[in-house]
């Protein structure tokens, strides 16, 4: 089109759009129209379909066990509830045991978790209170935590906090021993694994210690720990691998629950021994080392055992969802259907047909 | 068949169907543009019949067209009518040559021959007299009066002895006035000298008369226009530009009011009206509104109110509940709704009056009431007014289209400005919104071009509501469970990136190629146009219906995703996984909207329907990838998101079952009103569906013949004042000058002066383009601007100027009935 140029009338269809199937609209093309051949066959399978995509979920999350003990103010816990609702009383350690027992084995991997309720790590503030770069190991951001980070980045006298951040801070803190009782009076320990439950990409790149990674001690020399934490972030763990911001829990912690009330993984069942193929029926107990206050906003902590699914864990909403859509689908189907037969207006060309 | 020597020598033989055109390699001088059938004529010259010769020479000689020789050979006419113009082409290359004038000379070359005439007087033409006449002195001494005129008038004035060849020529008159022809007698008076000096000497007198000249000199032209020879008659066709007719049939059954606003005099512009089909001889009733006075128009325009609202009485007898029922009730809906059809004319001194504030309603009613409204002798201001008046109260859509420069403040005025290029000059295009070279080009203008452009607005803007509703929204559900802390759902760079990127290609795609249907179907069926008028595509409920759709989705995505991440699955019950649920089920859903929108899939469509999905994903992998992450920690946070999210068969059955949730009642909606209520355009679409299976048909609208049963007198075009301008020479001291500027409209050309004296525009000047529209292109500026009608096939050949029917307003209505 720019090749022909010219003076102003010179030529008398310079301006002339050229005669392309794409400057005159003449591209072929595909016209669909919703047709009833085609809409209400597409009706009736998808609502078949997602009533078969609905039964086929809710028969997966069944197969899923699932058992859930709220220990917030259960039996002696409620003394470290209310112990706890005094920041002063942070020092006395409290510890407490709940009770519950398995009508039937946990059979497979078992994943335990620690639930809480009503906190919101979904608060805007207090989710860019983090500091990514510093959890990546740098050593400028170890020393000179984000801003976003403040209050939580600095202690007064100018030391950086490493991890810093309110999310860091205010990590969850109860310690969970879980004790298999085969009688009355022996109760065996249950092996869990610390590793392993959190994301791949998390553990080798998300999160770095700094270097010296074979030393980090000296590695965070020059840092602090957090405010409300008891020791620092290179003793959160005895394994060397599980140590500092690799550290499993915290990273668990860090990746921040999407709505007020969630669950996170917390340990993983390892299987040996007598609980080669799950967590056998019968009564256990949690031993709980109770530290983390959720009276101060009214939220609950509970310790959760499932098993998984290739599909996930023990919900059925999505189950349900599926089969209520389907049923109403082929119930407008139906409607559609009838409507078409009975009421529909004569487009002209059909009459012709 | 334009002009034919009847005289009983010659015989007559009209080749009407495609014949070999006349050579006329003979005469140097011929207009190679210039195409004739009848051999009979050529034959008839060449051997010299003196009738036939005597025929031409009054064509060459009778006129007032500037000649211009720029080389030799190289003639060039500027008539101030393209009848004129037509005529003397005709004699030029019949052998008859008009080669140049001085005030006092005309010089011819005949047949090869030059030979001066002494001009000795031009009897100018006029809108009464209805005829021209010159008194020559041809080279042999002789005195002869030639003269051109309307053929009522001029039979009149013949000598009896003519009456023979009157009577055959009268039988060619009716025919050509049949086939909508404008006829022209000639005829010719031997003078004697002392005839001519006592005449001569009347007109000198009348001429410096104080008072009363027009009539004293029309006097005296009668006394010597007497006693003529008849010579012939030619027949012009006024050849409107193609396609004038159909395309204001067409735009009538668009519901588009047509108003033709013009400089014209009444009686070309009611001509032009019947050519073009706006008039009809089937019509009730043509009202002429040219009262001079206030009290006068306002009574010719009550009178004319009273004739429709009687003719509603008498006809609704029959059924007079209908018509109430039919009739909402307001003031001027009884207009609106009158049977029958009728046509208002009305001058421009009148219009004057009517479109003072008392009268303007009136007058708007009255015409309303109309099915066509021509407005003649109307000055540029005065167009302007009528287009206001229309936008003031009738909330109506107006668009004006025009050629010249008068029509500049209408073009300006109303809100769709269509400039017509061509011979008049460029203020029309240089003020328009829209150029064309050829009138026909505004039914494709409006009805393809325009219609497609309002379908598309409107889905691209209803589109664009639902795409930002049903992305906004889901953070409206989220504060409340965020506290209302102003967190985002989604991945900062994926808000960044929805508007831009994701969503922008396959609704600007819809937007620039969508069709309902094919341009064919919107011509053949010019009812498709209605929804436009009626506002029906986007209005409030549109809008509203659009936001629901919008809000209706984004608490289906957010309502979904959080049914699965608050019931705790597995390892998903994180806010970066819930965004990148979210994100993903929010571009599938819009994206299976835009599909289910999109009318017209060309490959364009598909690449950005398709790629946009595709550039989401893969965006949204890289924006997630280590390398990112790697280099900037703190601002690509969502390393490793999506790979461990998407790999989690519950995501893909939120994903699926928000998608599904949000479309089916979309489905389900667009099927029920296909289906029950089904819209014009759907029906079309549908045949057309149909069509494409069965063998394709031709088209439905067969071009409609000429056929008019109006005789027409001389050529309307014409203005008088040329001849003295002529005789005086003003014009040939500048008219070199004059001439090379006349197409650059120098201001200060005679063509001007005349102009001004006219305070019009020359109706007619507008002549046949050549150029042929490109296939569809729009607004294609294709100007020939070639002085004579191109060379056709067929019948139609030469015809003189074709006028395009005179700057035309077309005002849109709103349907005001509905």
């Amino acid at each position: 089109m720019s090749n022909r140029k010219g003076p102003p009338g010179s030529q008398p269809f310079m301006k002339r759009p050229d005669n392309t199937a794409f400057k005159q609209q003449k591209l072929p093309a595909w016209s669909p129209t919703l047709k009833a051949e085609t809409v209400l066959p597409f009706f009736f399978v998808s609502g078949a379909a997602c009533i078969m995509i609905g039964v086929l979920l809710i028969i997966t999350a069944a197969g899923v066990q699932e058992i859930k003990v709220d220990y917030t103010e259960e039996r002696d816990c409620a003394e470290c509830y209310s112990l706890r609702l005094d920041r002063a009383n942070s020092i006395i350690d409290c510890a407490c045991t709940v009770f519950f027992s398995l009508s039937e084995a946990f059979k497979g991997d078992v994943f335990m978790y620690y639930g809480l309720t009503n906190f919101h790590q979904n608060q805007r503030h207090y989710m860019v209170s983090r500091d990514d770069a510093q959890l990546v190991g740098r050593q400028y951001n170890l020393k000179n935590p984000s801003i976003t980070c403040v209050p939580f980045d600095k202690y007064k006298n100018g030391t950086p906090i490493a991890p810093c951040g309110a999310i860091a801070n205010s990590i969850f803190n109860d310690t969970l021993q879980l004790f298999y009782h085969t009688d009355k009076n022996t109760e065996t320990p249950v092996p869990l694994l610390k590793t392993d439950i959190s994301w791949f990409t998390d553990r080798t790149v998300k999160f770095q210690n700094p270097s010296p990674m074979d030393n980090l001690t000296a590695a965070f020399a020059g840092t602090a720990r957090p405010f409300y934490w008891w020791k620092p972030v290179y003793q959160l763990s005895v394994e060397e691998n599980n140590n500092g911001f690799v550290n499993e829990d915290l990273i668990v912690w860090m990746r921040q629950a999407a709505f007020p009330s969630f669950k996170k993984l917390y340990r993983e069942l390892n299987r040996t021994q007598e609980f080669n193929d799950g967590l056998p029926a019968g009564n256990y107990s949690v031993k709980i080392s109770y530290n983390y206050p959720v009276g101060k906003f009214r939220g609950r902590k509970s310790v959760i055992f499932s098993t998984v699914s290739w599909l996930g864990g023990h919900s059925n909403f999505l189950g349900v969802a599926y089969c209520a859509s389907g049923a109403i689908i082929l119930i407008v189907a139906i409607i559609l259907t009838v409507v078409h037969l009975k009421f529909r207006e004569k487009p002209l060309g059909q009459e012709e047909e | 068949m334009l002009c034919e020597v009847c005289d009983t020598l010659g015989p007559q033989s009209r080749v009407r169907q495609r014949a070999v055109p006349l050579d006329f390699s003979f005469n140097a001088l011929a207009d190679r543009r210039f195409v004739f059938f009848d051999h009979a004529l050529l034959e008839a010259v060449k051997v010299g019949q003196p009738a036939t010769h005597e025929f031409f020479r009054l064509l060459a000689l009778c006129h007032t067209v500037m000649s211009e020789e720029k080389s030799e050979g190289e003639l060039y006419y500027k008539a101030q009518s393209p009848d004129e113009g037509a005529l003397v082409t005709a004699a030029r290359c019949f052998g008859f040559v008009f080669r140049s004038r001085t005030p006092h000379t005309i010089t011819l070359q005949e047949m090869g021959r030059p030979a001066t005439y002494q001009l000795l007087s031009i009897l100018d033409f006029n809108n009464i007299r209805k005829r021209m006449s010159v008194i020559v002195r041809n080279p042999e001494g002789r005195i002869r009066l030639y003269c051109k005129g309307a053929d009522t008038l001029l039979f009149e004035r013949l000598h009896p002895c003519n009456q023979d060849l009157m009577n055959i020529t009268t039988d060619h008159l009716n025919e050509y006035a049949g086939d909508g022809l404008r006829t022209l007698l000639l005829a010719y008076k031997d003078l004697e000298e002392s005839e001519y000096e006592a005449w001569s000497e009347r007109l000198q007198r009348a001429s410096k008369a104080v008072d009363c000249r027009e009539e004293r000199l029309a006097a005296v032209y009668e006394e010597i226009e007497q006693d003529m020879m008849l010579l012939g008659a030619t027949a012009i066709e006024d050849k409107l530009q193609e396609g004038v007719p159909e395309t204001i049939a067409i735009l009538t059954l668009a519901n588009i009011k047509i108003w033709v606003l013009t400089g014209d005099k009444q009686e070309t512009a009611v001509n032009i009206g019947y050519s073009c089909k706006m008039l009809t001889d089937d019509m009730t009733e043509v009202f002429f509104v040219t009262g001079r006075t206030v009290h006068e128009v306002r009574e010719e325009l009550r009178k004319a109110r009273e004739k429709m609202m009687d003719s509603t009485r008498t006809l609704g007898n029959g059924f007079p509940y209908q018509q109430e029922k039919l009739d909402p009730p307001k003031g001027s809906s009884v207009l609106e709704a009158i049977p029958g059809e009728y046509a208002l004319v009305i001058n421009g001194h009148s219009l004057a009056h009517a479109l003072e504030a008392d009268m303007e309603l009136e007058f708007l009613e009255t015409a309303c009431a109309c099915k066509a409204v021509i407005c003649c002798r109307v000055t540029p201001l005065q167009k302007a007014q009528v287009v206001e008046l229309v936008k003031k109260y009738k909330r109506a859509v107006t668009l004006a289209i025009g050629d010249g420069a008068n029509d500049v403040s209408m073009i300006k005025t109303a809100h769709i400005g269509v400039g017509i290029s061509g011979q008049e000059g460029i203020q029309a295009v240089l003020a328009s919104d829209y150029t064309f070279s050829q009138f026909k080009s505004l039914q494709r203008l409006l009805l393809v071009h325009g219609r497609w452009s309002y379908l598309r607005m409107c889905k691209f803007l209803c589109y664009f509501f639902y795409k930002n509703f049903a992305f906004t929204m889901v953070h409206f559900w989220f504060g409340f469970f965020c506290g209302f802390s102003a967190q985002t759902v989604y991945d900062q760079y994926f808000i960044t990136l929805y508007n831009i990127v994701y969503t922008s290609l396959p609704v600007l795609a819809m937007g620039i190629f969508d069709q309902d249907v094919p341009e064919q179907r919107s011509l053949e069926y010019p009812k498709l146009y209605e929804p436009g008028q009626l506002n029906l595509l986007f209005n409030k409920r549109e809008f509203f219906i659009c936001i629901a759709q919008g809000i209706y989705t984004s608490v289906v995505l957010f309502f979904v995703s959080y049914g699965v991440f608050a019931d705790d699955v597995t390892q998903l019950a994180d806010y970066q996984s819930f965004a990148v649920t979210v994100a993903t089920s929010l571009v599938i859903v819009v994206s299976v909207q835009i599909a289910l929108d999109t009318g017209y899939w060309t490959a364009i469509n598909h690449f950005f329907i398709w790629g946009s999905v595709a550039m989401y994903f893969a965006i949204m992998f890289a924006m997630h990838s280590d390398g990112l992450f790697n280099i900037f920690p703190n601002q690509f946070t969502f390393v490793g998101n999506a790979q461990n999210t998407l790999a989690q068969p519950a995501v893909w059955f939120t994903i699926l079952l928000s998608t599904v949730v949000c479309i089916v009642p979309v489905v389900t909606f667009r099927f029920l009103k296909l289906d029950l209520k089904p819209q014009l355009s759907d029906t079309v679409r549908y045949t057309q569906l149909v069509r494409k299976k069965q063998k394709p048909q031709g088209r439905r609208l067969r071009i409609v013949g000429r056929t008019g049963s109006r005789r027409t007198g001389y050529a309307f075009s014409h203005q008088e004042g040329f001849g003295e301008l002529i005789t005086s020479g003003k014009n040939m001291r500048l008219s070199s000058l004059a001439l090379s500027s006349f197409t650059g409209r120098s201001s200060a050309s005679w063509i001007d002066t005349l102009r001004k004296k006219r305070g019009t525009e020359s109706p007619a000047a507008q002549q046949v383009s050549a150029g042929v529209s490109p296939q569809g292109a729009e607004a294609s500026q294709v100007s020939g601007g070639v002085p004579l009608a191109a060379p056709e096939t067929g019948a139609t050949g030469p015809a003189g100027g074709a006028s395009a029917p005179g700057p035309a307003s077309i005002t849109e209505e709103c349907a005001v009935k509905e």
